[in-house]
């Protein structure tokens, strides 16, 4: 709020401000961010993956159709996977966000080795979103059927491998995991 | 992608508090999931001057089932009701209906009662809901009201909520008589979409049958018609092609970019058999496993 | 070829740490700092019309909008083989959601909201929503009537005052007594509609014109050389030449043909010419991404084909109307390059095709994979499946009688290739085991068996070239810069392994980078499944250049045998002495070191270049014949099984094998992945996506909400890719592309099997569940 003005002249000037200034309400949201903590100030009409991607710089959350459709945008949230094109960043405030960085803070994660060695992957825009969400499935649901991965990954849209190579790397990977334990 | 429109976001801790910022705001939308309320913000379907987050009232959470009622919070998620070991144990139709809900994230976010609030003719939850003979739980400036299913929907987006009220709950009482279900959706394909028709069934076993159709009209159908043709008579190919035969005087498919209304009608009379056959089969204890694709 | 060591391996994707982290910077992810400017665009609201007035004043007066444009400010045309597009529409629009003006402003919700008070008032036309609206005696109106004035490529040929754009015609042989020999005469119509690419990735461009002239255009493009030529072209009265313009590709998520040549990128190269000093981002939405690209074009095929009693093709007589949309510059050729081929992978002695490229009121048709191949096979594969049933004979026998066989002639004159086609048609019949007959238990379902020949050759210019250099490291790894585009297809491996092979350096110590004109030699475009074939050549030629190189300096420097030396383990070794063995990473910067003290040699800098120059467009406009368009063709063959839900009419797929001959696969694992991928987007083409447009020309479901692409739980049981090796004379290694023709075989295939299913046979595409079922219930 501008102080009081003091004489006419500066009555003047601070009508001319208000004139000018339009009110902004900028809410500060506190959340974790693969697992640092982070103070952000947002609009209430910002979505989450617009201030993942345009504020703070996180890329690999995508903008593949904005209506929770393509999958590109998956994130988790605390503990599931949500879309985060339909999530207003003010939602967030005390949660938790992961994103596929988050993922690999000890390094390339062995669900993504076993992505690379089956080329679960072209052209690698629907990447994130689908280790995300094949992490997640994993995380729930350790020994998956082919149907429940099918289900599973039905929320991410590939144009470009057919889903098969993916669904065989999650398969794979659940074998050596078993054989390891 | 920016969403033109501005207003002001509150997130109440107290149903009291939400009623109140409701009444305060006029033109104020409630915001649990957001699958919905995002999305037509974004395509400027709905201009609210204030959103209010109602994630924060934790008496909004929750399954509980005490004494043969069973009561869904606001907050309960589609994948909730897929969790849930008291839908498992006493309510599977239900759980089958969530299952056939777009995908998992959708589903970690999307709510039932925002689903029924839509009122989007294509619901997937209000077949099932209206087979249960449920009831929806409101609170206002004036009190708590309840509203039975059958008074619900209005129309094409259209509910009987009045302006500042919000709904707290839905409550289902568990029907005494043994009974099994199914819930069938028609889509496009196996992948997540829309239904462009879909049915929920209850057999019972003393020959009792409750069908609601959704999608086919501007509001949920239930079938009383049928219901009664098929009433009191153990289920056979001669009464299931009465029922089917009866079919086209209950709904109203229209023809749209999904589907026309032929096709809706014909898959309305194979989704009847398969589902009404598959309930029967549940209620011996046999039959397809609950969230088995029929069609 | 035995003893390759790197080619021929499924080597690991080189960039596939980058896409599987998530750091792969695709261009909507690159940070052009706080003074980026963003861009809307004012739509066309009629799919035909007359612009008669454009008020910005309201817009111009939303705070925070910078500069707002519309056609007078961009009277220029240009197109790749024809200029017939514009950057903004000039005095009429000819699509719904064609660019008639663009809102730049600081930040995006400013420029959304002014773009909708820009008031445009319009004078509708009659809209030409369907290919016999525009041709005959009395089409609805005339979509281009400048078209005499439009520059095109010589082997056009538009009719001036009418809606056709081009006319291929192809006539060989004698028609008249080609049907003179035949014991039957078979006629048919089929029906193809548009259909949209879907990357994943929607269109986006970023341009920026700096304070000395200078623009460089950041783009989500297959083709970055071909931009930047189209670019200057377009904005030359502004005095840009070649070099002030630069064009960057970074990541680019799906291509498909959509991200080929110039769509939206336009607007970011000309807006950024009102902004200078400050870049400009133009960023597709989802539901621009299907009404404002590229299109693949809609067909209505005519076919009479003649055919003696043993199954023989003695003549096909075939048309083919394309729905090419509002502006064909690239899509022409789609139609130009079906003509050309429209025969399919058979031997047929009498001909009479014409392709006929006509405009209509419909968003922009072009380059989609297949090229008008996929669209003019459904036709083709349908119709002489339905022959062979009518004359009793089993379709794989069919197919193997009328199959094109290396040296035949083809349609335009030329002759085929070496080709494995008729492997391909045992291998896929024998993995479906095509003689057993399989059934189901469940009487509600009903199974099915069909196949289905492809083949496709790359549509280019006779002078399509490709370019590389390539450069050591001083700890021996390498630099290929080309200027082609790893769209998902994996070519990037597929370069580092033809140049490990020559260099003996393993493929994970090669970097290939994406495209910067300014820094990258030239590429056409990646498109036309060729980059294998021909950036490939030039990659392969670049090491052989680096190679010669490394032996002249052991020549010079070191007094060695020159026809003794060879490359292995990365280090250079001769025949004649086995103790030999210099490290590449000893001199490849460096140079050697003579014994008093000076050097040979220096940076090993290899160069090389691949353009036919066997290939000529000229040919006769009335007949077809003379020239040599296409290079090459790949063939390869299908074969599916299916299962009916003939209740619902829901189809699985049990099984299906592709057999494609890729002359040598360089990357196994890289084309199975092309198979897999390929055959889920024809089966995506055949079974669920539908555009639908309404009466005036809207298109009514630009997202993935109602145009279904497929899901993980739509996939079939069992995909079997077989891979032929009939080399390629003039391919690296004997290699020939094999990326679009994945796709092709797959809509008519299913066709085929469901007509042996049910009996039915259905002519227009989607066969949807609802087709399939309202036909079975009537």
């Amino acid at each position: 709020m501008p102080p009081a003005a003091k004489n006419l002249f500066e009555k003047r000037f601070l009508d001319l401000q208000k004139l000018l200034f339009k009110e902004i309400k900028m809410y500060e949201i506190t959340f974790t961010l693969n697992g640092e903590k982070r103070i952000v100030g947002v609009q209430s009409n910002e979505t989450l993956l617009d201030v993942l991607r345009y504020k703070l710089g996180i890329t690999s959350p995508k903008s593949g159709c904005e209506r929770g459709d393509c999958g590109t945008c998956t994130v988790k949230l605390n503990s599931q996977i949500v879309k985060s094109c339909l999530i207003l960043a003010v939602e967030v405030n005390g949660q938790e966000v992961l994103t596929i960085e988050g993922l690999m803070k000890e390094g390339f994660t062995p669900l993504q080795e076993a992505f690379l060695e089956h080329n679960s992957f072209q052209c690698g825009y629907c990447t994130p979103g689908m280790v995300i969400t094949a992490e997640a499935l994993l995380e729930t649901n350790p020994n998956p059927t082919d149907e429940e991965i099918k289900e599973g990954l039905s929320g991410n849209l590939c144009r470009c491998t057919g889903y098969i190579p993916i669904i065989e790397a999650i398969k794979d990977h659940v074998k050596k995991r078993g054989a390891e334990q | 992608m920016a969403i033109v429109q501005e207003f002001k976001y509150f997130k109440p801790k107290s149903i009291k508090e939400a009623v109140s910022l409701l009444s305060q705001h006029k033109n104020s939308a409630v915001l649990a999931g957001g699958t919905d309320l995002v999305c037509n913000l974004k395509d400027e379907i709905v201009s609210p001057k204030a959103v209010v987050d109602i994630k924060g009232i934790s008496s909004l959470n929750g399954i509980t089932f005490k004494g043969k009622r069973l009561k869904i919070g606001a907050l309960v998620t589609f994948s909730d009701l897929i969790k849930s070991e008291i839908i498992k144990g006493h309510f599977p139709l239900i759980g089958e209906m969530a299952r056939a809900v777009a995908s998992v994230a959708i589903r970690n976010r999307a709510t039932v009662v925002g689903n029924i609030c839509s009122a989007v003719p294509c619901m997937d939850s209000a077949p099932v809901l209206s087979v249960y003979d449920a009831e929806i739980n409101l609170i206002g400036p004036e009190g708590e009201r309840r509203i039975p299913i059958s008074q619900w929907f209005k129309g094409n987006r259209k509910t009987s909520i009045k302006k500042l009220e919000m709904v707290t709950s839905i409550t289902i009482i568990l029907p005494a008589q043994t009974h099994a279900g199914c819930f069938v959706k028609l889509g496009r394909y196996a992948g997540e979409d829309l239904a462009q028709a879909n049915l929920a069934v209850l057999v019972f076993s003393n020959h009792q049958y409750r069908l609601a159709f959704g999608s086919v009209a501007a509001v949920p159908i239930r079938a009383k018609r049928i219901e009664k043709a098929l009433n009191g008579n153990p289920l056979e190919k001669k009464l299931i092609k009465t029922a089917q035969e009866l079919i086209p005087q209950e709904i109203s498919p229209i023809t749209d970019i999904r589907a026309s209304k032929e096709y809706r009608m014909h898959m309305c009379k194979i989704m009847f058999e398969r589902a009404v056959k598959a309930a029967a089969e549940r209620l011996e204890g046999a039959g397809p496993g609950y969230g088995t694709a029929l069609i | 070829m035995n003893d390759l060591k790197y080619v021929g391996k499924p080597s690991p994707r080189i960039e596939g740490k980058e896409k599987l982290t998530g750091a792969t910077r695709f261009v909507d992810d690159l940070d052009f700092g706080p003074g980026l400017l963003y861009a809307a665009i004012v739509e066309s609201s009629y799919a035909h019309a007359l612009i008669k007035n454009i008020d910005t004043s309201r817009a111009e007066d939303v705070p925070g909008v910078v500069k707002i444009v519309t056609g007078k400010d961009f009277p220029y045309r240009f197109g790749l083989y024809m200029h017939d597009r514009y950057v903004f529409a000039q005095d009429r629009v000819r699509f719904i959601g064609e660019q008639v003006g663009a809102v730049i402003a600081r930040d995006p919700v400013t420029a959304k909201k002014a773009a909708a008070l820009v008031e445009v008032e319009y004078e509708e036309l009659e809209p030409l929503l369907s290919v016999y609206d525009a041709i005959g005696e009395k089409p609805k109106g005339i979509i281009h009537p400048d078209l005499k004035n439009y520059f095109h490529v010589p082997w056009f040929f538009p009719r001036a005052d009418t809606n056709i754009a081009h006319l291929r015609k192809i006539r060989q042989g004698d028609m008249e007594k080609g049907f003179e020999e035949a014991d039957f005469i078979f006629e048919d119509e089929f029906i193809v509609p548009r259909y949209a690419h879907c990357a994943i990735e929607p269109h986006g461009a970023v341009g920026f014109l700096d304070h000395s002239g200078r623009l460089t255009v950041w783009t989500a493009s297959q083709s970055p050389y071909t931009q930047r030529h189209l670019f200057t072209q377009a904005l030359e009265p502004l005095g840009f030449s070649h070099k002030d313009i630069r064009v960057i590709s970074p990541a680019v998520g799906g291509g498909f043909g959509g991200k080929a040549g110039v769509s939206m990128e336009i607007l970011a190269a000309a807006l950024a010419t009102v902004v200078k000093g400050s870049p400009v981002k133009v960023l597709w939405s989802r539901e621009q991404e299907f009404y404002n690209t590229y299109q693949r074009q809609g067909v209505h095929a005519k076919l009479k084909v003649g055919v003696k009693n043993d199954g023989t093709l003695t003549a096909l007589e075939e048309i083919l109307y394309w729905d090419a949309g509002a502006y064909v510059e690239y899509g022409a050729n789609v139609v130009n390059a079906a003509g050309l081929s429209a025969t399919g992978p058979y031997r047929i002695p009498n001909l009479k095709i014409d392709s006929v490229c006509i405009y209509t009121n419909l968003p922009p048709g072009g380059p989609y994979r297949g090229f008008g191949y996929s669209e003019f096979i459904f036709g083709l594969e349908s119709h002489f499946n339905e022959i062979a049933k009518k004359l009793n004979i089993d379709p794989v026998e069919f197919r193997r009688k009328n199959a094109i066989r290396e040296g035949d002639t083809l349609a335009y004159g030329g002759k085929m290739n070496p080709n494995g086609l008729l492997e391909a048609i045992d291998k896929v019949a024998e993995a479906i085991k095509w003689d057993k007959e399989i059934k189901s238990d469940d009487p509600n379902i009903v199974m099915g068996k069909g196949i289905s020949l492809m083949w496709k050759a790359p549509a280019m210019p006779p002078n399509a070239a490709s370019s590389a250099f390539l450069k050591f490291n001083e700890d021996g790894s390498v630099n290929i810069l080309v200027s082609a585009k790893e769209i998902g297809q994996g070519f990037l491996t597929v370069m580092a392994q033809i140049a490990a092979e020559v260099l003996s350096v393993p493929p994970d110590r090669i970097r290939v980078e994406e495209p910067d004109t300014d820094r990258n030699p030239y590429e056409w475009q990646t498109v036309a499944s060729h980059i294998t074939w021909g950036c490939g050549n030039a990659v392969k030629r670049a090491a052989e250049d680096a190679r010669e190189q490394i032996f002249d300096l052991m020549e010079r420097a070191l007094g060695k045998k020159r026809d003794a030396l060879y490359l292995e383990d990365a280090m250079v070794k001769s025949h004649d002495e086995t103790d030999f063995k210099l490290p590449l990473k000893d001199f490849v910067i460096d140079g050697i070191m003579m014994e008093d003290g000076t050097w040979r040699g220096g940076p090993i800098i290899g160069r090389g270049m691949f353009m036919p120059e066997f290939s000529s467009a000229l040919s006769d406009p009335e007949t077809g014949q003379g020239g040599k368009p296409n290079v090459h063709y790949t063939v390869g063959a299908a074969a599916i099984r299916i299962e009916i839900d003939k209740q619902t009419g829901r189809i699985k797929v049990p099984k299906v094998a592709l057999a494609v001959d890729a002359g040598k696969a360089i990357n196994p694992a890289m084309v199975k992945g092309q198979v897999i991928g390929g055959i889920i987007q024809g089966l995506g083409t055949i079974l669920y996506e539908d555009m639908r447009f309404d009466e005036k020309g809207k298109l009514l479901n630009p997202n993935f909400t109602d145009y279904k692409i497929p899901t993980s739980m739509d996939i079939p049981d069992e995909i079997i890719p077989i891979i032929v090796e009939v080399p390629q004379p003039d391919g690296p290694y004997g290699a020939r592309g094999i990326g679009e023709h994945t796709m092709i075989p797959v809509a008519p295939m299913v066709a085929n099997a469901i007509e042996d299913a049910l009996g039915i046979r259905i002519k227009s595409m989607p066969i949807t569940a609802e087709k399939v079922a309202l036909s079975l219930s009537t």
